[in-house]
């Protein structure tokens, strides 16, 4: 059985960071190595600023009240966690030169890399994520 | 109250956080505790005791009072075989000992008794062992019982050596056992 959960976060919502650090935390809880490659969007979930102003989608905004009301931790105490038990960050090379983005932009202690770097790590993953 | 030797407050916290700190608890817990985690989310239901077996520990139950659940887990040694040679050398099957006309001493965690024992057997922790031993009668005919028969074998061992003279450690142990299951909680 592989130990490893490999993560693809390509969108930059409020709801895809959740989805992407509560399975990332749950499954490092679990005693098994993640990584996460964020790439396009979902480089807003690791943005120093981005990731406390991330956005619900369209219409969607009433779920604010029951996001305050559930106990649900918010995204940066959730990324914080995350690195805690170790999770991995890769930060899409590529679309930080597209975007004009330097490490500095992101939270401490994230790789970066490309495609292949990824795939490195995803390649004896099970499962493998994509958000 | 069911008995705990480590507490974790994990009310009002949304999943994956109760997971989160269970894990993180669970680093102060020695081998063979029990930890009680106390939570609001509904799913940590599922959630602790999926967690206990993707990582290897004994989910023993959870009950709830007044929205609250209170989940107990023991901590195992995943390196550690569960087959661990048995060298006591009196063991009786689950069945004779049922059957038989002895005393069934279960020396599971308080915790893993309450969740569920054989009708009318005592409990004494394996840890607890030795200074409760006046409750027992040397005389009488003693089955002991755990999870696997592991404690159990250790157990047996030390009664012998205390003088007692009718000892059997009972194989496989509650991991067997299909019959009816008397418990202390709801």
């Amino acid at each position: 059985m592989s130990n490893k959960v490999a993560i693809i976060a390509s969108n930059g919502g409020l709801f895809d960071a959740y989805k992407v650090f509560n399975i990332a935390t749950a499954a490092a809880a679990s005693e098994k190595e993640v990584a996460i490659f964020f790439t396009f969007e979902g480089l807003n979930l690791i943005h120093k600023q981005g990731m406390h102003g991330l956005e619900m989608p369209a219409g969607k905004e009433h779920f604010a009240e029951g996001f305050a009301n559930s106990g649900v931790p918010a995204i940066p105490q959730l990324v914080e966690m995350a690195q805690e038990l170790g999770v991995k960050f890769i930060a899409c090379q590529m679309t930080m030169d597209v975007m004009g983005l330097t490490k500095a932009d992101f939270v401490e202690d994230i790789e970066v890399g490309g495609a292949v770097t990824f795939l490195e790590f995803a390649k004896d993953a099970a499962p493998t994520l994509t958000f | 109250m069911v008995k705990s030797d480590v507490q974790l407050d994990a009310k009002g916290l949304a999943c994956p956080m109760p997971i989160v700190k269970t894990k993180k608890a669970m680093n102060e817990v020695a081998e063979g505790q029990v930890l009680e985690i106390q939570a609001t989310d509904k799913g940590s239901v599922a959630d602790l005791a999926a967690w206990s077996k993707t990582v290897g520990h004994q989910y023993i139950g959870s009950h709830e009072e007044n929205g609250v659940f209170y989940h107990y887990i023991r901590k195992c040694n995943p390196e550690v075989n569960e087959a661990v040679e048995k060298t006591f050398e009196h063991t009786i099957s689950n069945e004779e000992a049922l059957n038989g006309k002895g005393l069934i001493l279960d020396v599971r965690e308080a915790a893993e008794y309450t969740f569920g024992h054989i009708p009318g057997a005592k409990s004494i922790p394996m840890g607890e062992l030795a200074e409760r031993l006046t409750e027992l009668n040397k005389d009488e005919t003693i089955y002991v019982i755990c999870r696997t028969g592991t404690r159990s074998d250790l157990a047996a061992k030390q009664l012998a050596e205390e003088g007692f003279n009718n000892i059997y450690n009972v194989l496989p142990g509650m991991t067997g056992y299909e019959g009816e299951l008397q418990k202390e909680v709801e």
